[in-house]
């Protein structure tokens, strides 16, 4: 009998698996199973160019269907609602029974949802996916006033688009800075003054007591006592791995699903990959759960190579980026464990990087720049990292000095 | 095939090995890269995304875009890494007397 490999999730991770597994393994079936009724496409272009009109559906696709059926990878439209992993099977609420040999879980995460009165879950929109930026893109083109709660990447995105619609944008954040979780503050400060010169309104430290709905028109009541009215509420508020199938079996979870650097699961033949998976990084010697287009597909190459037999270990440098308005944000390795920050340039026209260091190696960096202006030194940043070179700190402050010089030949 | 198709771009002492210059001519913007074994060209913006290449890094026969980490090869302008996936128009270049010229059709 065929070796049946089945892939539970059908974005990015899934589809750079398939194709990984298929690179390395003629024999095998492989069977991607995804929920949404839609090939695996580019989320980021979903809260910048496709609400601004730049980009349509057509261009956020990965590959066409052509492509999975010349590699003959199998994908269907389903939705798992029972896991097995004794008896290596997965169940559909009409009992559908698709059995494996291998299994990768890349089910991704999901919004977590604004508390909100019952009759008000409706009038809360979120983005995650196609069928979302659709709803939003249409819904918010006749809405003057729109309310974002939340100030991370993805709210600061939509944020920076809807502006540009012109209208008339107030993001309402928890935390005393944007993107607290995982953007150092001098940059999250400076991205905050471009949201402010262009109109939007920033509100920090400030925590939603009541949204209510009159005529039409939103009133959040903040913790202050403050009142916002607004034509329009979107919510980023963060995500959690997409895990509840797995919450009574033994599948060890926390945090998303437990995996070792092979993206092996606590379940034989079991593995995990992308934004679900909560893995150990044998670089920073601890486990972490990365949500970013670099490491989904990463991840799940790795995770494909794992499946196939090539055994490979994953210790990518996690890169992110964000864009908004006419800057581009990046971030490489880690930015909470350092003993020193050295800031390169001053000036956001021609790139600003923070980098943090600790024992003269550099742990991560953040960088915000004009489009261009900053990707270089971030990606030779992420070398010098993944190198585990001691570097002199002066060439990395001299923005006169190019940070090649610090790469070992 | 005539002659004045070669546009010049700069002295060969302009580029450093494994970097690359930005020229604009017209309309048009490219990059000239100066590789281990030569000189070469190619469109000077991303194809994913309208960004400059001359800010990315190149590294052996490749070069990175700086906003989203896609590679071409230089060479064959080959996609080789995504979110880029249309190749890279390539131009042929030549050097002579210490100059470089590139032929844009």
């Amino acid at each position: 009998m065929k070796n049946n490999i089945i892939i539970l999730g059908g974005g990015q991770a899934g589809i750079y698996a398939a194709r990984e597994i298929r690179q390395n393994d003629l024999k095998s079936n492989i069977k991607i199973l995804g929920e949404e009724n839609l090939l695996p496409y580019e989320r980021p272009p979903l809260s910048k160019d496709f609400l601004l009109d730049r980009k349509n559906e057509e261009n956020l696709y990965f590959h066409s269907g052509d492509v999975l059926k010349n590699e003959n990878i199998d994908f269907e439209y389903v939705s798992i609602n029972k896991v097995d992993f004794e008896n290596k099977k997965l169940f559909t609420k009409n009992d559908d029974v698709y059995s494996y040999n291998t299994l990768l879980i890349s089910t991704g995460s999901e919004n977590k949802k604004l508390s909100v009165d019952n009759n008000l879950t409706d009038d809360i929109y979120y983005l995650r996916n196609l069928e979302e930026a659709k709803i939003i893109k249409k819904k918010v083109l006749n809405k003057n006033k729109v309310t974002i709660i939340g100030g991370g990447f993805i709210g600061l995105e939509i944020a920076s688009s809807l502006s540009q619609l012109q209208k008339k944008v107030t993001v309402i954040e928890i935390g005393n800075q944007l993107m607290g979780r995982i953007i150092p503050k001098q940059i999250a400060d400076l991205v905050q003054k471009t949201h402010i010169e262009h109109g939007n309104e920033i509100i920090l430290n400030k925590q939603i007591d009541k949204i209510i709905k009159k005529n039409g028109i939103y009133e959040i009541l903040l913790n202050d006592n403050s009142l916002i009215e607004t034509d329009f509420v979107i919510a980023g508020i963060g995500s959690t791995p997409s895990v509840k199938l797995f919450e009574n079996t033994n599948l060890k979870l926390d945090n998303g699903i437990v995996t070792n650097q092979y993206c092996e699961t606590s379940i034989k033949d079991v593995y995990a990959a992308g934004d679900v998976s909560n893995f150990y990084h044998p670089l920073y010697e601890r486990n972490i759960r990365l949500e970013s287009y670099q490491h989904a597909q990463n991840h799940g190459i790795c995770a494909g190579k794992n499946i196939a037999g090539v055994k490979t270990e994953y210790s990518s440098i996690p890169w992110m980026w964000s864009d908004q308005f006419n800057l581009n944000l990046q971030l490489t390795g880690i930015c909470d464990d350092f003993d020193e920050i050295v800031e390169r340039g001053n000036d956001i026209n021609n790139g600003i990087i923070y980098f943090f260091l600790k024992n003269k190696k550099i742990q991560g960096a953040c960088g915000l720049g004009i489009v261009g202006k900053v990707g270089r030194d971030i990606r030779i940043t992420s070398k010098l990292s993944e190198n585990n070179t001691i570097v002199d700190t002066k060439i990395l402050a001299d923005k006169t000095q190019k940070l090649n010089k610090l790469m070992q030949k | 095939m005539s002659e004045e198709n070669w546009i010049e771009v700069g002295s060969t002492g302009s580029i450093e090995e494994e970097d690359l210059i930005r020229f604009d001519h017209q309309d048009k913007t490219f990059c000239v890269y100066r590789l281990t074994d030569g000189f070469y060209a190619t469109d000077g913006m991303c194809t994913h995304e309208a960004v400059h290449l001359e800010d990315g890094l190149v590294m052996d026969d490749e070069i990175e875009c700086p906003m989203h980490q896609g590679i071409f090869n230089i060479k064959s302008g080959e996609a080789l890494s995504p979110p880029a996936c249309e190749d890279l128009k390539t131009y042929p270049v030549k050097v002579d007397n210490d100059k470089i010229f590139i032929k844009i059709e």
